[in-house]
């Protein structure tokens, strides 16, 4: 607690005052820089925010329940996002089942059980430009993937398809995110265990994951809120910028393999309508999806703070 | 404490398997889901529909964006009456659609124009067969500010010297003068800035303007040695385009002596926020209307299609109920979303054609 009393800045600006005895212009420039650039990016996001809540709040305060269980429909003010909601929600099932276990899996044998050779540093290398390759080019990959080449288990441009798309789009994330919050463990604590004794898997199960549990769930939590506002690969495999015919129930499996939308793609097909009353439907679906994208992330927050405080 | 933390993290695993077996294994009982939910739905949904037969089945739909509102509402309509028949609606485009319906992917295909050889090509190499039924009318509707007193009336001449690949660096409506005259064009235009809002060459209305209004002539220009050839098919590059008719509308009515174009149905709808110039098409001024679209009058108007698969009709009674059901009790969506109705005979016509296919 001794630092912040020194860096105090009203005493650090007497010292140099003393010392040199003139006002400190480019400070005080690069400080008014700094507030401009934190000041911009407020305003934008308040404007967009604001512009988005001012538009949609009749649909959403109005009708809520309607517009969440009504599919899209020709006429703005009886439209609903339920098709995209439903497809979004198989989207972060299958994100959650495969990109969760599989992305959690190579960070825990990359840090934990692979040697440190050339071969794994060039693996992680390439697993860090793979997070930053942009979605479209996952679109391209999914489409030839599981469109093309896996047809007989994903049925071609099936929610599937689309699911495993945004799954392989958010795996090098999950994966560098948890490889990280497990090189933050001590390794005291990964020592002590062997010191009594355990094998290597059991320094992993008891020590090593649950320290690295709050990380590993805010990391991986975050990216489902990005992978579920996904459009472009979407797009590629085929997920419909219209009205799509479901089985019935709300999440019936059998809709799996059947063609999809998403709220992403329904907000993107809604805001190029020009009939009347879409432009305040495209508002209140875009609240619908920050709505979900924030529920996701809000999860990672109470996960993150339950397991520290078990630790 | 710390075999608490272990439990929760073994069943938090536990549960991802099961959900992900769960899902792996009901792959297999698809069917026999999809078939109990879809009945349950039925007696839900059954008590307005009266004695018809009761119809359940998926129905494909993709194609032109521009009869995709059609086919849309005709779902909606007719999904009212036979809840159990699965209807996807999309609007990639015409071109677009065709691809996959020729590729036997989609069961009907929405179109703005009619099918074009190779693609009638490529049903053919597939063993896709089709019926094509006209549905309806689509017109354009050129456009201005409804301050704009100077011009009521433009020959597609004038279009062409306004908006054709020749204008380009046209900034003032006078600058068109001496190549509307060279053209045979009468009209006087005014000394005033021109500013031209319009649809994006992605848009499907972009396409049948081109076609309608610009081609035509620009095909003769190139013949006449005035206009190079890789000039033909483009309108001038300096005009503002927008996929949104919405903006389109806000340009249009914000400059008092704009220029543009947009569909007739939209048009229509925006009531006295823009004003509407009739077109000349050496016949004298024609007014944008649904009698003068649907009796040719009008240049700028073109029929609108739908293309059946004849093959998945003779299998699927639920696609020969959607297509009866689009041409007779859900024709009103036609009007309903803004085209323009054929006229009775047209219809006759239609369904004729339609009966002939389903006996």
């Amino acid at each position: 607690m001794a630092l912040p009393t020194i860096l105090d800045r009203g005493t650090a600006e007497r010292v140099r005052r003393d010392l040199k005895g003139s006002r400190d212009l480019s400070g005080t420039l690069f400080r008014t820089v700094l507030q401009l650039g934190l000041l911009l990016t407020v305003v934008i996001l308040a404007v967009l925010l604001g512009q988005v809540l001012s538009l949609g709040w009749g649909t959403v305060s109005g009708r809520l329940g309607d517009f969440l269980t009504a599919e899209s429909r020709s006429r703005a003010a009886e439209a609903g996002v339920f098709q995209g909601l439903r497809g979004t929600l198989w989207i972060a099932i299958i994100v959650t089942i495969v990109a969760f276990p599989l992305g959690i899996a190579a960070a825990v044998y990359l840090e934990e059980y692979a040697p440190k050779t050339r071969l794994t540093n060039f693996i992680e290398l390439n697993i860090r430009n793979l997070a930053g390759v942009p979605s479209v080019v996952y679109g391209i990959l999914a489409y030839t993937i599981f469109v093309t080449v896996l047809e007989p288990v994903t049925g071609g441009k099936t929610a599937l398809s689309g699911a495993l798309a945004v799954a392989v789009l958010v795996l090098p994330v999950v994966i560098i995110t948890s490889a990280e919050a497990i090189r933050a463990v001590p390794s005291s604590l990964r020592e002590a265990g062997f010191g009594v004794g355990a094998t290597r898997w059991e320094v992993t199960r008891s020590h090593v994951l649950p320290y690295a549990a709050p990380g590993i769930l805010t990391g991986t939590l975050l990216s489902l809120g990005r992978a579920l506002g996904e459009a472009a690969p979407l797009i590629l495999v085929g997920a419909i910028p219209g009205s799509v015919g479901y089985s019935g129930g709300l999440l019936n499996p059998a809709q799996l393999h059947e063609q999809f939308t998403a709220m992403p793609i329904v907000i993107a097909s809604w805001s190029t309508n020009a009939r009347e009353g879409f432009d305040r439907a495209t508002a209140a679906a875009i609240i619908v999806l920050l709505v979900v994208v924030l529920m996701a992330n809000a999860t990672a927050i109470i996960m993150r703070n339950r397991f520290e405080k078990k630790r | 404490m710390t075999t608490k933390r272990r439990a929760g993290f073994a069943a938090s695993f536990l549960a991802l398997t099961i959900v992900a077996g769960a899902c792996g294994g009901d792959d297999a009982a698809d069917d026999a889901t999809t078939t109990s939910a879809a009945a349950a739905e039925g007696t839900d949904s059954a008590g307005g529909s009266g004695a018809a037969e009761k119809l359940s089945g998926k129905i494909n739909i993709s194609g032109s964006s521009t009869v995709e509102p059609i086919s849309q509402r005709v779902k909606e309509l007719f999904n009212d009456e036979q809840g159990d028949v699965e209807i996807t609606v999309a609007g990639p485009g015409t071109g677009d659609g065709f691809k996959v319906f020729c590729a036997g992917e989609t069961d009907i295909s929405d179109a703005s124009r009619p099918i074009k050889d190779e693609e009638a090509e490529a049903c053919k190499a597939s063993g896709v067969e089709y019926v094509e039924l006209k549905v309806a009318y689509d017109g354009m509707t050129v456009v201005t500010s409804p301050k704009n007193t100077a011009v009521e009336c433009l020959s597609l001449n004038d279009l062409y010297a306004l908006i054709g690949p020749e204008s380009e660096g046209f900034d003032n409506w006078s600058d068109a003068q001496a190549l509307a005259t060279e053209l045979g064009s009468t009209t006087k235009f005014p000394d005033a800035p021109l500013s031209i809002t319009a649809p994006g060459a992605e848009s499907g209305t972009y396409d049948s303007f081109l076609e309608l209004a610009i081609d035509p002539i620009a095909g003769d220009r190139v013949e006449a040695g005035k206009l190079t050839e890789d000039k033909e098919g483009t309108i001038r590059k300096d005009y503002n385009p927008s996929a949104d008719d919405n903006v389109i509308v806000k340009n249009i009515e914000g400059t008092a002596t704009s220029l543009g174009w947009v569909g007739f149905a939209f048009a229509e709808e925006q009531g006295d926020k823009i004003g509407e110039i009739a077109v000349d098409a050496g016949d004298g001024c024609v007014d944008a209307s649904a009698e003068t679209i649907s009796d040719g009058s009008y240049p700028l108007a073109r029929p609108l299609f739908i293309y059946v698969n004849t093959k998945k009709a003779a299998e699927s009674h639920a696609l020969v109920g959607y297509v009866d059901y689009y041409l007779e009790a859900g024709y009103e969506a036609v009007s309903e979303v803004g085209y323009v109705a054929l006229p009775d005979s047209e219809l006759a016509e239609t369904v004729a054609a339609w009966k002939a296919v389903t006996g």
